[in-house]
């Protein structure tokens, strides 16, 4: 009855065994062959936009929304929450942004059957003819159901993605009520179809989700920007993220799109938003979106 | 029989094999996927075999809980159909993933870099009912097939067949929360895990009533109760079709209208006709998965590789079944016994004794008037034996729950503990299971395994280890293919004192702190736990070879090398050991103090 020593020591042996190897893994080195490869030219992003804005999605119902206060998360800051508010009097509908964002996030192109299809990467997309991104909801949706928590919220009020902690469930995707998502079907620096025209923001590989960051790096190189220049260990005054425009906005000719901090009263998107009615699409309006549009005046 | 059974599998098996492999080389894109939820066939296979996987736990542990007769080789059938259909339903959900490798990321488990999963999600819900399901489902078969050698075990059947009851609710309810918990306007609905029950239960029994079929027999107990099934989804899908305004017409005809004609005694007494009610109940139930998990497929359209995946499931279920039924007829002992009609209960002469008992007592089959009395529950013996190790596992649920809590994920996070609770149960049946088996390994004397069994339990505990091991260390957070170069950096000069402080507040502290020991919160949340930068560990590395680590990057530190020239890192570096130095020198007194007590 029981087991003897002998087979003790070698079940033994066998664990010991199964660690050591386990240990031995190498991960894959491929880094440098995407690098070799060719990558497309700016040309073909521009013709990608163009072909994008040519096949128009149906317009969002928008519904009127208060304006964001703080979040209601725990842990979230009381100073800052960054949003935008899209000015749909002022906007004509050119499209700039789109390709400002993709050149600014390194959003790849994708093969000629997914075009077809309108499965296009853009973070921004045309919807009845203003833009729209992800809504960087206070309550989200999508954060609710990642089973990695890959998908999460700064307390700086962003819904944000950790590309190497995503599992590709798509989940996320199947509770966005906008499908602000878009899923790497393809592998796009195996295919040539992804360029780093942004050494600030990474590629991501194929099977993660990605969507707006409402241009997160920018916001981190600005708060490291304040942190270096204040005095160390005196905290004079707290980081708001002045001066800071997202892509998009920075792009725009007609300046419809502001982005700013909603818990800011100095902020330019609390200034312009101040006598505006907003809007939400009525599937968000629940659920405290950061990013609204903006029409008529009060 | 079995042989062309297993042909027929094979044919289908091999083309679905191809299919398989190249949508896990390809991706999602290789399968036909819903523009708006982004799933697709393998999610629609993976809800309709886990449904079919409910046949087995359904017939012979509830059965056998509430002491409704079924004969043994039908449980047997039953219970075998279950594993065979897990192992499917289990590659599903895997093949889904975008990601294959990080698969583990979804267990409810720490790893080395402090992450966890996020148990909000009905997935990681999923993720451990099915994983607890499989592993209970295998040791009832077990337990099933050596009780028949060792009768002492034979009372552990019970109490594990009380253990699986709850289970097989709760992992069907937590596969319709996939669904329910979502905003997908076609999944809202509070009767989703009712629903989902109904389905699983009707597909199960349909599976079993076919395979009984091939076996060239036939139980009407389960065929009646294929029938009522029916009936209960026609009414949960009218339901849906008020409230709603739209459903699964096929779904209806195949699996709600035409199962009916079991009324027609003719159609019910030929074989090919009780064979044409189950297929048809099963073709109408996969329409419905497809239908459920896809609502606006009608931008893409069903591929050949979606052919090739529904063929590969149903080849290789066939091909698995019918090769582990050839093989238990030939290598095991009696199988007759187990399988065939030497088990003592004609079914016929079964039928008719239970026809007989059905006029005396009124309730067909629930034999609650056995040997005259009536049981206490609190003194019946499934209980005696099941206390010990059920309080076992509600400690252990409990433990757990307090152990969740105190991660700091929680703290910052809006999880309630309410959460947890999905999980709860499964940790329950999981360890008290476990302690059950101890417990028959030690209490009963006549309980002895053979050498291959041993080796069989070794095996398992080791690739249980592994598991934890894959889940506990995790991937590698960086693929740099960058080489620390051999060459000397060659920089002697550093930035100042000041400047690096600036530096290193600015980029360092948000990991390692800005007085050198890691900033405990953040790091826990989102990265993995830097290395302690103490003095001794600075010494044994030196200046050169940190300055390559901050500009090369190593393991989950980034690569610094386009942000910081060589002359701050050296700086860096330099500041670095004055914070150790500082804080071993804050450390000493405590120590001294120490010493003198």
């Amino acid at each position: 009855m029981g087991m003897d020593r002998r087979e003790f020591i070698k079940s033994c042996s066998l664990v010991a065994v199964m660690g050591l190897l386990f240990g031995c893994r190498k991960s894959a080195v491929l880094g440098d062959i995407a690098s070799q490869l060719s990558v497309p030219e700016l040309k073909r992003f521009e013709d990608e936009v163009k072909l994008a804005m040519s096949q128009a999605k149906k317009s969002l119902d928008l519904v009127k929304v208060p304006t964001p206060g703080a979040l209601k998360i725990p842990g979230a800051s009381t100073l800052n929450r960054f949003g935008m508010a899209i000015d749909l009097d002022a906007c004509d509908g050119c499209g700039k942004c789109i390709l400002a964002c993709n050149l600014e996030n390194n959003v790849p192109l994708v093969p000629e059957e997914d075009a077809a299809r309108g499965r296009f990467m853009h973070w921004v997309d045309m919807r009845g003819g203003a833009p729209f991104m992800c809504a960087h909801c206070g309550n989200a949706p999508c954060e609710r159901v990642c089973p990695t928590g890959a998908a999460n919220h700064t307390p700086d009020g962003l819904s944000a993605m950790m590309y190497k902690r995503c599992t590709g469930s798509r989940f996320c995707g199947a509770n966005c009520p906008v499908q602000a998502r878009k899923f790497n079907f393809n592998d796009a620096q195996k295919l040539g179809l992804a360029r780093q025209f942004n050494r600030e923001v990474p590629l991501r590989d194929k099977g993660v989700m990605e969507k707006c960051s409402l241009c997160l790096h920018r916001l981190q190189n600005d708060r490291l920007e304040f942190k270096t220049s204040l005095t160390v260990g005196t905290a004079a005054e707290e980081w708001r993220g002045r001066g800071v425009k997202t892509a998009c906005a920075e792009a725009c000719p007609k300046n419809a799109i502001v982005f700013g901090n909603w818990l800011d009263d100095k902020s330019p998107l609390v200034q312009l938003t101040k006598n505006r009615v907003l809007y939400a699409p009525c599937e968000l309006a629940a659920l405290d979106p950061s990013v609204v549009f903006m029409r008529g005046r009060r | 029989m079995f042989r062309y059974l297993m042909i027929l599998g094979l044919t289908l098996f091999l083309p679905g094999l191809y299919a398989l492999g190249y949508s896990v080389y390809q991706g999602p894109s290789a399968w036909m996927v819903d523009s708006q939820t982004f799933w697709g066939t393998p999610i629609s296979l993976f809800v309709f075999w886990i449904g079919l996987a409910h046949a087995g736990t359904l017939l012979s542990a509830i059965f056998l809980a509430l002491d409704i007769k079924l004969d043994r080789r039908t449980a047997l059938i039953a219970e075998l159909s279950t594993l065979v259909s897990l192992v499917f339903a289990g590659i599903f959900p895997l093949m889904h993933l975008g990601v294959i490798d990080n698969f583990y990321m979804v267990a409810p488990f720490l790893d080395a870099r402090g992450n966890f999963a996020n148990v909000r999600s009905p997935l990681v819900w999923d993720f451990c009912c099915i994983a607890v399901y499989a592993l209970l489902s295998l040791l009832f078969f077990g337990v099933h097939l050596k009780s028949r050698e060792i009768p002492a075990l034979d009372k552990y059947r019970k109490p594990l067949a009380w253990l699986l009851f709850p289970l097989v609710l709760w992992v069907h309810t937590i596969v319709s929360l996939d669904f329910a918990a979502t905003f997908v306007p076609q999944w809202r609905g509070a009767f989703f895990p009712v629903y989902f029950i109904a389905g699983a239960i009707l597909s199960g029994l349909a599976l079993v009533n076919l395979l009984i079929c091939a076996e060239g027999y036939r139980v009407r107990l389960l065929e009646r109760l294929q029938l009522i099934c029916t009936w209960i989804l026609c009414a949960i899908w009218i339901w849906d079709l008020i409230l709603k305004g739209y459903f699964c017409t096929s779904a209806f005809i195949f699996a709600g209208v035409l199962p009916q004609l079991r009324m027609v005694s003719v159609i019910r007494e030929h074989r090919l006709g009780r064979i044409f009610f189950s297929v048809s109940i099963l073709v109408g139930l996969f329409l419905e998965r497809y239908y459920l998990v896809s609502p606006t497929a009608a931008s893409a359209t069903f591929g050949r590789i979606d052919l090739g995946l529904v063929a590969f499931s149903v080849g290789g279920f066939m091909l698995l079944f019918f090769g582990i039924r050839r093989y238990l007829n030939r290598n095991m002992e009696g199988a007759g016994s187990y399988f065939g009609e030497v088990d003592g209960t004609d079914l016929a002469e079964a039928e008719q004794e239970e026809f007989e008992k059905e006029n005396f007592t009124g309730v067909r089959g629930i034999q609650k008037l056995r040997k005259g009395f009536y049981m206490q529950p609190w003194s019946s013996e499934e209980y005696r034996i099941l206390r010990f190790p059920l309080l076992v596992g509600f400690a252990a649920a409990v433990l757990f729950s307090v152990w969740v809590w105190s991660q700091s994920v929680f703290a910052n996070v809006d999880l309630s503990i309410a959460n947890v609770i999905p999980l709860l149960y499964p940790i329950v049946a999981v360890v008290t299971a476990f302690t059950l088996c101890v417990r028959a390994y030690f209490v009963e004397k006549s309980f002895d395994m053979t050498r291959r069994e041993k080796t069989l339990c070794v095996v398992l505990l080791v690739l249980a280890a592994a598991c934890l091991g894959t889940f506990f260390a995790g991937g590698s957070s960086e693929k740099s293919a960058k080489v620390l170069d051999s060459q000397p950096i060659g920089v002697d000069t550093p930035v100042s004192q000041n400047h690096a402080r600036l530096v290193w507040n600015a980029r360092c502290a948000t990991c390692h702190g800005t007085d050198g020991r890691f900033n405990e919160k953040f790091v826990r949340e989102f990265y993995p736990v830097p290395q302690k930068l103490d003095l001794q560990r600075l010494d044994s590395l030196g200046a050169d070879s940190l300055v390559k680590v901050i500009l090369n990057g190593r393991n989950n530190m980034n690569a610094y090398a386009g942000r910081l020239t060589p002359e701050e890192a050296l700086g860096l570096v330099n500041y670095m050991r004055t914070l150790a130095e500082m804080l071993s020198e804050n450390a000493a007194p405590e120590s001294v103090k120490e010493g003198e007590k």
